[in-house]
């Protein structure tokens, strides 16, 4: 699509919702002022390891968000994509994290694996810490060079769109060698294409041998969807992050992934990171269950927590609004109004004007994380003591 | 119910040729809809469910002549639809419309949007002219929009405001029949709520029938009066909505239901996953066309193409399980 | 869910908020003319083409106007030089001077050339009997002859026989009498001349009449007045009769004029002004090469003094008193006198300097005043061009996409064949013909731009025709045909706007290529001719070898601009190419 129209331009100057010309320019100058600082520091070469080693806090979890904040320099103001996110990742547990489209769950995603998109979208603080078993790196501090050792070996990546993430002109089982060869340089080829068939068993494929030598146009989507799964597990990470695995693939397909990700996580000591809008399927799949709405966390808990005693009105009203099989309502609920724009957000709760169970204190600042158990947290005045501010 | 069905859909067919070779020759089929019947009778919803691939978008458009069909007949208000003259099928179209999937593609990107919605409503004349202004006004506020959106283009707009801009085009044209092609499937789930409830205060407000197109079991359900399972181009099983969700006959109808993930950790799933994946429509299998993944295949399934038969009242399955 | 521990008893009505967090009106967003410019000004290279862009059209349109000189305006300079001054050769050929009133043809000329050389003193012409007398240092007195009678010689007593109206006094018979006795052809008698032509026994008398002087002396006045009277017959005869019999002066119009002879050279004063020289005979002719000069009787005279003594060079004052320098060289009978002197030339391959900052071409024009007026027309060219290339481009292609079918086969098939014409070849054939039918240079120029023109609307038709056939298929060309809009009104309101941008991108990418083409062919000749410049033919200067190697501010300035002018052209097709791709961030 394209926006360009001349007589628009004279008739739309009047609508005081377009940004003006100088504004904008004040803004794209800020903007690369911010971001060349931030590409300097990153870029420098032989950063001591010491400058982005770190403690774990508790030695269990794999990752650790602590108050991570993504930011977006874009044209139209500084997004905040994601805006103080803390949360653990548990060794060999599968934690779903859940929000709309814009809430900000693929950018947290994206930022531990260093791959938000640059110059524009900067981690500018927080710490997101990754054990390593031995030491802990702090990814945010990670130089490039360092992440490419992290990036595959420990975390890896499986990608929504199972059409378009693998290479079409390379043979699928050279593009699980390439991974397994660039993260392990000592093995052998024959090493390397034991291991491949061996991945490609793994996802399920009977066929391995024949699989080996496919092109992807000659696998069908779900096929395709098991191979990036092999390549993200080819080199046992710790993590494996899966940013909407099922959402493009059909109803049926989408049931065998989902049971080749359940049988995966008895065999696999990875944690997964399960990035999804599709409640059903964090239901499914997910021990532990972030609820993000407009680039923060609202509520966070165990899956049981979360499905079975839902605190925060987004994630209850969310769960309303998602007709569910053989089970009949009238009228739908529906949250009312839409996920506001995460720019110029203002200091209060950024779901109070949607909300339907805001009151007196709704008007007060953000919300703290109000424990409710040893697991479940939620951001909402509703839950907070009178006496607490 | 009305003795006459608004709409009545009597074994459409949809191929498309294949064509290879130097001299272009037809050298296949692709069945995207392979004789499919059902009908829908005014204010009510009928649901087609299926999995990418099966023909259910194909068989929305050739219902609404977007497509020339094979084969077949699609009776509106009792006329042989495709038996319209071009000019009298012009004046036509306001009566049949369609809401798309996509909300980003199915605007014009460079027309304003007050002018999307009341263009055809103009050309059509659906309203004298002095009256136009306030019409598209009140179709904006009636679907959720604002007035001052009316100057605004699509691209300023999120995907559930331009469902809500789809939405309103095709009422300004006071529709009598409405297929919706997945109009939800690619918003987020607060505004998938949202625009089914629209969906469903226009059916009864305007007293619209709808065929609504959708991969999503639950959002059919919840929508529709009745419902048809497509496979391959092929009908499986046509029942009203209660009968069929209660009583899903077709193996293919049991695996797809029983593939819809519940929002419930504790939920004992008994799920049927069916191997595989779907065959191509350009080369389907012979017989039932669903026996290669079907976990009840019988010999015969791969040689006998079973009928439609009426396994209970009303509810239609085309299974050799439930061979009268 | 119902059962929820709310801890704050009851949700209290809130008044609504100013603005809420999901209303579209708090954040303002960029208009879509500025998505696209903060799209474009992100790269950077777009900005340096827009830069690039900007100067080149200020240069060219602007620049023309501020130069102080015109397009076609030719530059000379002044410059001494050794020029020919006068030149001077000993004269060998007679030349003849006619009495007033008397003819003497060049045919008759040349008859009394044959006769002096066969040693006759009579020759005849058109029924005239001539003679001629000959004296020293060929100087002829040439004589017209009419018959008075005969006479025939009976024994020793001559017998006349005299035509009507002739006498002869008895001394004249006496005589002629003696003379035919002595067979003497001519004699004189008290001035009086007689020819005798023997016929016969017949001899026929004839008396004289002088009517010309041939002669190689050279009678040269020494001033303006004296010219006329110098180059008149009687002064001539008078002169060379004079000289002839050593006389020392002689009588001409009233005027007594004394001779002096000397060595190498006879001077002539009038009488009453001896110190002052009238005239100079000799064998010498001098002659200013500009008709306006006047040679002086004492450059002459220097000259003359040079010659003699074999110097090449001599010296003399001018009218102010100031030595003037004088060179002399000879070839054959012809001396040649140069000096130096102010001269007026077409300044040409001036080197760059302060008034022609990159100096003057071949035609002695300012190259930065052409390269201003050349950009013009490469730039005009350019857009009419891409004008061109579009409204054909378009009609052709949109047809093509939005009907399809076989439509879309024959177009295409066609647009194939009209590719595989070979453009070049054409243009040079058109280039000679257009040479023959001798085209003005400003028809040449459109007949330039339509046949570039008609070279590249393919690329154009088969971009429109593809975006067209996958904007048919989108969703929203679907919406228009189910709501049942006319198909004029599709193709017009909703498919050709969304074409639009891709067209912008496809016409500044092929300004930049058509640019190179009309460069191309002028520098090959065949397009914008001279008076009319481009870059193009600018750079034609450099197929002179000599050029190219010498002057290189001839032919480099008009390159680099061609060079940058369509490098930004690239850079903002480029530019305008990611602006209006809804895929770039």
């Amino acid at each position: 699509m394209a926006f360009w129209n001349k007589k628009q331009n004279g008739k739309k100057s009047l609508d005081p919702n377009y940004i003006s010309a100088a504004d904008s320019a004040r803004i794209a100058r800020e903007n690369r002022k911010i971001t060349t600082a931030y590409e300097k520091k990153r870029s420098r070469k032989n950063v001591p390891e010491s400058e982005y080693l770190t403690k774990m806090r508790d030695p269990k979890n794999v990752v650790e968000f602590d108050d991570v904040h993504t930011y977006f320099y874009t044209d139209i103001g500084t997004v905040h994509a994601v805006d103080g996110v803390t949360f653990d990742i548990p060794a060999s547990s599968t934690v779903g994290v859940v929000g709309e489209s814009g809430c900000g769950k693929s950018v947290t995603a994206l930022s531990l694996m260093q791959l938000v998109q640059r110059p524009q979208g900067q981690t500018v603080k927080g710490e997101i810490r990754v054990n390593l078993g031995d030491k802990a790196y702090d990814i945010v501090r990670t130089p490039t060079e360092a992440m490419t050792h992290i990036r595959g070996n420990e975390v890896s990546m499986i990608f929504q769109e199972p059409m378009t993430s693998l290479n079409p002109v390379f043979r699928v089982g050279a593009q699980i060698d390439e991974v397994i060869r660039m993260h392990n340089p000592e093995m052998n080829p024959d090493q390397v294409k034991a291991r491949t068939l061996e991945m490609i068993n793994l996802v399920g494929i009977a066929n391995q041998e024949g699989v080996y030598g496919m092109y992807p146009h000659q696998l069908s989507g779900g096929m395709r969807q098991r191979i990036m799964i092999a390549i993200a597990l080819a080199c046992n990470p710790k993590v494996v992050i899966a940013d909407e695995p099922t959402t493009a693939l059909d109803v049926t397909i989408q049931a065998q992934i989902l049971d080749l990700f359940r049988s995966l996580k008895s065999r696999i000591n990875a944690s997964i990171i399960l990035i999804t809008h599709d409640l059903g399927v964090v239901a499914e799949m997910a021990d532990y269950v972030v609820v993000m709405y407009s680039s923060r966390i609202v509520e966070k808990g165990t899956a049981r927590e979360i499905f079975h005693d839902p605190r925060h009105p987004y994630t209850i009203g969310l769960m309303k609004s998602k007709p569910i099989l053989n089970k009949k309502v009238d009228k739908l609920y529906s949250i009312p109004g839409s996920v506001p724009s995460p720019i110029d957000m203002p200091n209060y709760c950024y779901f109070r004007d949607r909300c339907d169970k805001r009151f007196g204190r709704c008007n007060g600042a953000y919300p703290p994380q109000i424990q409710i158990s040893d697991t479940h947290f939620v951001s909402c005045y509703q839950y907070a003591p009178e006496n607490e501010k | 119910m009305n003795q006459q069905p608004l709409l009545e859909v009597k074994n459409l067919k949809k191929y498309y040729p294949l064509r290879s070779g130097f001299l272009n020759r037809v050298t296949g089929y692709v069945k995207a809809v392979d004789g499919i019947s059902f009908s829908i009778p005014q204010g009510k919803t009928m649901g087609l469910v299926g999995e990418s691939g099966c023909g259910k978008t194909t068989a929305g458009k050739t219902i609404l002549r977007l497509e020339e069909k094979t084969d077949g007949a699609v009776l509106f208000e009792g006329r042989e639809v495709y038996d319209i003259g071009k000019e009298e099928m012009r004046r036509l179209r306001p009566k049949l419309q369609i809401i798309f999937q996509d909300p980003y593609s199915s605007l014009s990107p460079r027309l304003p949007v007050g002018e999307i919605i009341g263009e055809a409503a103009r050309e059509h004349k659906i309203v004298p002219s002095d009256e136009y202004d306030d019409y598209v006004t009140k179709i904006m506020l009636d679907c959720g929009l604002q007035e001052y959106h009316k100057l605004r283009y699509p691209h300023e707009f999120s995907g559930g405001q331009r469902q809500r801009i789809c939405i309103a085009r095709a009422l300004a044209l006071n529709p009598k029949f409405v297929v919706c092609d997945e109009p939800v499937s690619a918003l987020d789930v607060s505004i998938q709520a949202q625009i089914i409830n629209l969906l469903e205060e226009l059916q009864s407000k305007f007293d619209l029938a709808y065929l609504f197109i959708s991969h999503d079991l639950s959002v059919v359900q919840h929508i529709s009066d009745a419902v048809g399972v497509m496979y391959l181009g092929s009908m499986v099983e046509y029942a009203p909505k209660d009968e069929i969700f209660a009583h899903p006959l077709h193996p293919y109808t049991e695996a797809l239901f029983s593939a819809i993930p519940v929002p419930d950790p504790d939920y004992a799933m008994n799920r049927i996953i069916l191997e595989g994946s779907i065959p191509s429509p350009a080369n389907p299998p012979s017989g039932c066309k669903f026996h290669t993944r079907c976990a009840k295949a019988m010999p015969q399934c791969k040689e006998i193409t079973p009928e439609m038969t009426e396994a209970a009242p009303g509810h239609f399955v085309s299974c050799h399980l439930f061979r009268a | 869910m119902s059962e929820q521990p709310i801890l704050n008893n009851t949700p209290v009505e809130n008044p609504e908020p100013e603005i809420r967090l999901d209303d579209e009106k708090r954040v303002r967003v960029l208009s879509p003319g500025l998505l696209i410019w903060r799209r474009f000004v992100r790269n950077k290279l777009a900005i340096a083409g827009l830069i690039i862009l900007a100067s080149m059209f200020i240069f060219s349109f602007i620049g023309g106007l501020i130069s102080p000189y015109k397009q076609q305006q030719v530059f000379r300079k002044t410059d001494t030089a050794m020029r020919e001054y006068a030149s001077a050769m000993i004269n060998e050929d007679l030349r003849y001077i006619v009495k007033d009133g008397e003819k003497f043809s060049n045919i008759a000329a040349a008859n009394f050339v044959l006769a002096k050389n066969n040693k006759r003193t009579t020759f005849d012409y058109a029924g005239t009997h001539y003679s001629f007398k000959a004296g020293a240092e060929d100087f002829y007195e040439i004589y017209s002859l009419t018959e008075i009678g005969s006479v025939l010689m009976l024994g020793k007593k001559p017998n006349f026989d005299l035509n009507e109206g002739e006498t002869l006094t008895a001394e004249e018979e006496t005589a002629i009498a003696e003379a035919v006795k002595t067979k003497t052809a001519a004699f004189e008698l008290d001035g009086k001349q007689f020819v005798l032509r023997r016929d016969g026994k017949n001899n026929i008398i004839s008396v004289t009449k002088p009517i010309a002087i041939g002669t190689t002396l050279i009678f040269d006045a020494s001033d303006r007045e004296g010219v006329p009277i110098v180059n008149n017959y009687e002064f001539i005869r008078g002169a060379g009769l004079a000289i002839l019999e050593n006389e020392s002066d002689f009588t001409c119009g009233g005027q007594t004029y004394a001779i002096v002879e000397t060595d190498d050279k006879t001077t002539v004063y009038r009488s009453g002004s001896e110190d002052e020289p009238f005239a100079t005979i000799s064998n010498l002719m001098i002659r200013a090469t500009s008709p306006d000069v006047f040679l002086s009787t004492d450059f002459k005279n220097a000259f003359l003094d040079a010659a003699a003594n074999g110097q090449r060079a001599f010296s003399l004052e001018n009218a102010d008193g100031e030595p003037v320098e004088y060179t002399i060289t000879r070839t054959h009978n012809t001396y040649t006198i140069r000096t130096a002197s102010l001269t007026e030339l077409i300044n040409m391959y001036a080197p760059p300097s302060r008034s022609h900052i990159l100096g003057t071409d071949s035609n002695g024009m300012d190259i930065l005043t052409r390269l201003m007026y050349g950009g013009r027309v490469s730039l005009v060219v350019g857009f009419v061009v891409v004008f061109i290339e579009l409204i054909i481009g378009v009609i052709v292609g949109g047809i093509s996409g939005y009907f399809g079918g076989i439509v879309d086969m024959l177009i295409m098939r066609f647009i194939d064949i009209f590719n595989a014409i070979p453009f070049y070849p054409i243009v040079f054939i058109l280039g000679a013909i257009m040479d023959t039918m001798q085209i003005a240079p400003m028809q040449r120029i459109f007949i330039l731009m339509i046949v570039i023109g008609l070279n590249g609307w393919t690329s154009i038709a088969r971009i429109v025709r593809g975006q067209i056939l996958s904007l048919r298929e989108q969703d929203f060309m679907l919406a228009t045909r189910a709501t049942g809009i006319r198909t004029m009104r599709q193709i017009f309101v909703h498919l050709v706007p969304n074409v639009m941008p891709l067209l912008i991108v496809q016409a500044t990418l092929s300004l930049g290529s058509i640019i190179i083409i009309e460069a191309t062919l002028s520098y090959l000749g065949i397009g914008i001719k001279y008076p009319y410049a481009s870059w193009g033919s600018i750079i034609n200067a450099a197929t002179n070898l000599h050029v190219m190697t010498n002057y290189w501010y001839m032919w480099f300035p008009a390159g680099i601009l061609i060079f940058l002018t369509v490098l930004g052209f690239n850079f903002v097709g480029d530019g305008l190419r990611d602006a209006f791709d809804p895929k770039m961030k």
